[in-house]
């Protein structure tokens, strides 16, 4: 399944990371950032002025010879990332939608503890559970 | 976008490769001449020749008519450098063919003449296969002869052997066959442009001619064009087959596109790459056929967007704000292109320029040995997605990039990375940018670079921070708090690494600060602790300063200040000693009330906080020229000892000199520290802060940029300098303070004091200070009441007055007088004393001889006074002996000094230094009880005394003139004193006025106020030598001892055979003799006395007590005892005569007495009551023999 998941804030900064491999975390924050630059150009509304974006899933933002990343972003521009690995052809993209909404249905869920100060990284060891059941598919 | 079918349709990689990528070209290169400008000979400098280089390069379109009168748009394209190799692909895009060469020298000489023209004539063969024609700039030596010589009249020499260059002094070598332009490094070089142009020109006809030979060409019979690989494809193959033909047709057709493009036939060359389109497509010809659709898609640019430029290529600096990536303006060019669309067939849709684009990408990248021609065209087509604002698609075109596999030197991909970094900032893709930069730094000291360069490493890192979201400036990124910290905290990594590397230590230091101030929290302990070891390692190399670097490249990076290690916990400005505080001398106000102050806030204690937080200056002052302190808390957050050296306080307004404080913080444990220094002015202080060295690093740590919350500053009034006073005394310090706790306190004085001994204390005033004293106010204060606190303390205001001014280090001394006040009268509680009637009458003949001793044990039980308190004196006296009537106690008081001088004395500033008197009062003796007795003598009387010495020590107590007793301790005895009797004058009043509001209180008041005065006990304690004086004030009386004690208001005289008697002095006769009494009594009151009758008394003491009137038988007068007299008006004498015969011998006394009758007394004063009687004392005795 996927290998590695990531929220980012309104202002980009990231929330949270989830990584199968502990090991290759740096790398694969740098190909997340690197995407934040086409998630941000999807989301410019002066691209496609007047079409409001309905759709919260961005689809593939960009492909790399090792992995595929994808993007959804939600109404209060909180984006959530999916990086896939791009040997896996089995994973559609049906299945990443599905993997998305449930991160959305979780993060909202994390967001309604009234512990959590929005906008502060999320550490909740819960919440990082269940994201990493999600993309490796053992939900 | 690749094709699957990759690398199968090139067979060999052996062959020629154009090796060198030329990522700077734009689609509009296809149109252009590529001339090279080449930098010859070592004499140019090579700012002067990039400076010719500008100025050449600006023409890059020249308009030319053309035979048919039509006017061509002839673009120029100038390069530096072109390497030979690209020049074999010139067949498949004729843009890459080099066709002008200008080369630019310098000499001085005529062998550097021949040597440049050397070079240019090799570069000439080098490029031979394409140049159509050279020119040689050269720059001879300034001529000093004229300024009106041909220095600008370019000189022609397509012939050396042409007469011209006789006129110069050098000539070009015979084997020169160029045309020469010689100018003046210094001069204008007017005609220089004109020279160039000429020579476009001449270019383009070579070219317009090529053009039309090509043209002219049949088709069918054209030889086949090859790219620089395909060679070897063709070799063997029918030629003649109809594939082949088209082939070869469809080629050259796209190869007279290239050339009508270049010769500024833009329509014609639409049709050429259409058809050759249609051709090429028809026989699988994918290479040729991408070339095509490429021409196609540039041409269809060229003509849409004829206004993209290369933009300058400047270096951004860091400390300018960051602009959104510039994106042209799409509409700017939105109605140009549509109508030249419909003038000119052919040309591309906006869109389809795009998929023209990625079509011939697609078919690029089947071929290996096409790796560069893929390269250039994604470059390009990103280029032109860039103008089209199409950002994903440039993105997408530069994606492509990355992958296609090329042999590239380091240097090239390098150059990739870089242009796709400044391709994706044009997009506004930073962080792609900046990952790109990153890529390139460090390919620039990748292993495989032979010749790493860690400088431009270290540049392309720094430019890459932005894209990462790192500000430079600790302080504007601490505020923005964004970005990916854990990138950032690799990004800063490699950053200091590449710096280290480069030899940047000071960067290395700053980059590091930065790195510890900025990404902190996001650090893990043991990351914090390593990158505070790697900061002190590389601190050692360059120390950190808070100066902004500046780099080459004309980046600043701001000082990064370590406000945090150690972390500042308190920051509290320190009031000075409080006796060395300036006070405002007018506003002191010592006492207050009391109810100026209340705990209770009403709940606005946040409130105030809030404003104490707003409003950071200070409620007190410092002194110009005096330390003052500030006191830190701080904090190590590091696990290990860190040494902070060289702190000082950062401060503004007023000239501030700190002391470096250097300490060593244990890990975790608060540590406090004091900071001080001098302000060297008068006037507001801004404290911003401290400076520290820490870990190799000074730091400015400002209040403001600190992670605690401190107001941004602290203010503070300094005032003038004021002087300071050191303050002794002669006395002993004393062990404690118990009642007063003024803050003021410099010294104390204790002494211990038997009641009524008087000490001396010499207060030494010395100025500390380098300003003369001008102002000194001494005041004494305590809880005491003012005239006994009075009695207590003294001093002389005059003597003090007369130390001023006192000058700096000059010592000045005054005396204050202590004296041990006690009451000594015995607190005794019976309140009126009551003496039996037998006293009353027998007292005289008890006390007629011998006073002291005689009659003690019948006159004890009534022998009592009391001291109620009729003064207030005594009263407080009594309050404050009251709780220890016998032991010792303490008496406390604060001699104040207030003084000023100098310029502190002028803005009314003064200090207060305060002594603290501590008097123990020790007991010395004590009147237990006390009477009054007649004396020998009418002017006097004996006060009786008990006297208890209440000190462990004999006293020699003298109670009269020349009279002293011994008494051991703790006993008592009884002492007559001898005391004039209060006089008339005193009393006056009381005879005088009829007034009833004075009570015999006030006579007893000024009677015993008489006393007083009149009776010192002198005691002296042998032992310790210390002396005093008992006072008996507070001594109350009954009127029976007032009649004794004071004057009476009748003037006595009594003779007795004519000589007046003495006081003491027994008189003697024979019995049967006859004794004349003569008597007077005069009136020395103001009034006058009715009704007074006068008598005399013969009696005998038995001295048991017993007195005997019945004299009948002894004793016979002749005469009247008795008289009355009716009225005596003041100043009236009234005498009486009378005789006396003793018939019997004995001692007997006579009392004369005078007295108003009962009831005769109509109006008299309150002392002249009826029944009164007034004696003559004592009685006179006499002994009859």
């Amino acid at each position: 399944m996927a290998v590695c998941a990531a929220i980012v804030g309104k202002e980009n900064s990231p929330k949270f990371f989830c990584c199968v491999n502990p090991d290759e975390e740096l790398n694969f924050q740098y190909k997340v950032l690197s995407s934040l630059d086409i998630i941000e150009e999807k989301l410019n509304p002066t691209n496609k002025p007047g079409t409001e974006i309905k759709e919260l899933y961005l689809g593939m933002l960009y492909s790399l010879e090792t992995c595929k990343i994808y993007g959804y972003v939600t109404n209060t521009k909180i984006k959530f990332i999916i990086v896939v690995d791009s040997s896996n052809l089995q994973l559609r993209d049906n299945e990443i939608r599905s993997m998305f909404s449930k991160i959305h249905s979780e993060y909202a869920d994390m967001v309604s503890n009234p512990f959590y100060t929005p906008g502060e990284p999320i550490t909740s060891k819960l919440f990082a559970s269940s994201i990493k059941n999600i993309i490796t598919g053992t939900v | 976008m690749r094709s699957s079918v990759s690398y199968i349709l090139s067979s060999s990689t052996t062959e020629p490769n154009m090796s060198h990528p030329d990522y700077e070209q734009f689609s509009h290169d296809h149109a252009a001449i590529l001339i090279l400008l080449k930098h010859i000979g070592s004499q140019l400098k090579p700012k002067t020749f990039n400076k010719f280089y500008d100025r050449i390069s600006k023409i890059n379109e020249v308009k030319i008519t053309d035979s048919t009168g039509q006017v061509r748009n002839i673009t120029v394209r100038f390069v530096k450098e072109h390497p030979v190799e690209n020049n074999d692909w010139g067949d498949f895009q004729t843009h890459r063919r080099l066709l002008g060469l200008v080369s630019l020298g310098k000499y001085d000489s005529q062998t550097e003449l021949n040597e440049v023209c050397r070079v240019h004539e090799s570069l000439k063969v080098k490029y031979n296969a394409t140049l159509y024609d050279s020119r040689c700039v050269l720059f001879g030596p300034a001529k000093d002869s004229t300024s009106g010589s041909p220095t600008d009249v370019s000189s022609s020499s397509e012939d050396t052997s042409d007469p011209k260059t006789t006129v110069e002094e050098y000539t070009t070598p015979s084997n020169f066959k160029t045309r020469a332009l010689f100018y003046e490094e210094s001069s204008v070089c007017s005609d220089l442009e004109n020279q160039i142009t000429e020579f476009i020109n001449s270019l383009f006809w070579v070219l317009e001619s090529k053009k039309l030979e090509r043209s002219r060409e049949k088709l069918e019979r054209v030889s086949l064009l090859y790219a620089p690989f395909e060679k070897k494809d063709f070799v063997g193959l029918d030629m003649e087959s109809r594939q082949n033909k088209k082939r070869c047709t469809g080629r050259m057709t796209k190869h007279l596109g290239d050339l009508c493009l270049q010769a500024g036939l833009i329509a014609e060359s639409l049709q050429y790459y259409t058809n050759a389109a249609d051709i090429l497509k028809g026989v699988n010809d994918w290479l040729w056929l991408g070339a095509a659709y490429e021409g196609l898609a540039a041409a269809s640019a060229l003509v849409l967007y004829p206004n993209m430029q290369r933009n300058e290529h400047f270096q951004r600096i860091g400390s300018l704000p960051e602009g959104s990536p510039k994106k042209p303006n799409p509409e700017a060019h939105q109605n140009n292109p549509t109508v030249v669309r419909k003038n000119i067939p052919n040309v591309l849709a906006p869109d389809d320029i795009s998929k023209r684009y990625r079509e011939a990408i697609i078919h690029y990248s089947k071929y290996q040995n096409a790796g560069i021609i893929e390269t250039e065209a994604s470059f390009k087509a990103a280029r032109i997605a860039v103008e089209q604002n199409h950002a994903l698609q440039a993105a997408s075109f530069l994606q492509n990039v990355v992958y296609i596999n090329l042999s590239l030197s380091e240097q090239e991909k390098i150059q990739r990375f870089e242009t796709l970094a400044d391709l994706y900032t044009q997009i506004g893709f930073n962080r792609k940018a900046a990952f790109c930069l990153r890529l390139a730094a460090t390919r620039y000291v990748s292993p495989q670079n032979p010749n790493p360069n860690w400088s431009r490493c270290y540049t392309l890192m720094l430019q890459s921070l932005s894209g990462h979201k790192l500000l430079l400036d600790p302080i504007e990124m601490q505020e923005a708090d964004q970005g990916w910290a854990v990138l950032q905290i690799q990004i800063l990594q490699d950053l200091i690494v590449a710096a280290k590397r480069a030899g940047y230590s000071a960067l290395a230091t700053r980059h590091m600060t930065f790195l510890l101030q900025t990404m902190w929290p996001h650090l893990s302990p043991t990351e914090q602790k390593e990158l505070a070891i790697q900061l002190q390692s590389l601190s050692v190399q360059c120390e950190g300063s808070p100066v902004p670097l500046v780099l080459d490249s004309g980046v600043v990076v701001p000082p990064a200040n370590l406000t945090d290690i150690p972390l500042c916990a308190g920051f509290v400005l320190r009031d000075s000693k409080p006796h060395l505080r300036p006070k405002v001398i007018e506003k002191e106000k010592e006492d207050t009330g009391p109810f100026l102050f209340t705990p209770i806030h009403f709940g606005t204690g946040s409130l105030d906080r809030r404003k104490d937080k707003s409003n950071p200056k200070m409620d007190f002052l410092w002194v110009e020229n005096e330390v003052c302190e500030v006191s830190l808390k701080l904090i190590n957050p590091l696990p290990f000892e860190l040494k902070v050296s060289n702190m000082r306080l950062l401060t503004s307004g007023v000239v501030f000199e700190s002391v470096p404080e250097t300490i060593v913080l244990p890990p975790d444990v608060p540590t406090s520290l004091t900071l001080s220094g001098w302000a060297r002015e008068s006037g507001e202080l801004e404290i911003a802060g401290y400076s520290t060295h820490a870990l190799g690093v000074k730091s400015n740590c400002r209040l403001k940029y600190m992670s605690n919350t401190f107001p941004f500053m602290y203010k503070i009034d300094v005032v003038p300098g004021l002087p300071v006073l050191q303050i002794s005394t002669s006395l002993p310090q004393s062990a404690s303070f118990s009642n007063f706790h003024d803050d003021n306190i410099v010294t104390s004085a204790s002494v211990s004091l038997y009641h009524g001994e008087g000490a001396q204390c010499t207060v030494t005033l010395t100025n500390d200070s380098q300003i003369p004293i001008e102002m000194l106010d001494v005041t004494i204060s305590s809880v005491l009441e003012q005239n006994l606190q009075d009695e207590i303390f003294r001093f002389d205001e005059e003597e003090v007055k007369r130390l001023l001014p006192l000058l700096p280090d000059q010592t000045a001394t005054f005396t204050v007088s202590l004296y041990a006040a006690a009451n000594f009268l015995a607190p005794n509680t019976a309140t009126s004393p009551s003496l039996p009637h037998e006293l009353n009458s027998g007292l005289f003949s008890s006390m007629s001889t011998s006073l002291p001793g005689n009659s003690l044990s019948r006159v004890n039980s009534s022998f009592r006074s009391s001291n109620s308190g009729h003064s207030s004196l005594a009263g407080g006296l009594t309050a404050l002996f009251q709780q220890q009537p016998i032991s010792s106690s303490a008496v406390e008081a604060q001699l104040k000094l207030r003084y000023s001088g100098g310029a502190g004395l002028e803005s009314q500033h003064c200090r207060t230094s305060t002594v603290f008197f501590m008097v123990e009062m020790l007991p010395s003796l004590q009147v237990t009880n006390w009477d009054v007795m007649p004396a020998e003598t009418s002017s006097q009387f004996y006060l009786v005394l008990d006297i208890i010495n209440l000190t462990t020590q004999e006293m020699e107590l003298e109670y009269a003139h020349a009279k002293c007793m011994l008494v051991e301790a703790q006993e008592s005895c009884r002492v007559p004193v001898p005391v004039d009797r209060c006089p008339l004058s005193k009393l006056s009043d009381f005879y005088e006025e009829y007034n009833h509001s004075k009570t015999s209180v006030d006579v007893d008041k000024i009677c015993s106020e008489h006393i007083a005065e009149q009776v010192n006990l002198k005691w002296l304690l042998n032992a310790t030598d210390s002396s005093g004086l008992a006072s008996l004030k507070g001594i109350t009386l009954n009127s029976r001892m007032l009649d004794v004690v004071r004057m009476s208001p009748l003037q006595w005289d009594v003779k007795i055979n004519g000589d007046a008697i003495h006081a003491q002095e027994d008189l003697s006769c024979e019995a049967g003799d006859c004794m004349e009494l003569q008597m007077s009594i005069g009136n020395s009151l103001e009034t006058s006395i009715k009704e007074l009758a006068l008598s005399v008394q013969f009696y005998q003491d038995y001295n048991n007590g017993t007195l005997n009137y019945r004299m009948d038988t002894r004793l016979a007068i002749a005469g009247t005892p008795k008289k009355i007299l009716s009225v005596l008006e003041p100043q009236e004498t009234a005498s009486h005569k009378c005789n006396v015969i003793f018939f019997t011998p004995g001692l007997y006394k006579m009392d004369i007495q005078c007295y108003t009758p009962d009831g005769a007394s109509v109006s008299t004063g309150p002392l002249i009551n009826t029944g009164h009687v007034w004696k003559f004392t004592p009685p006179v005795s006499i002994q009859v023999k």
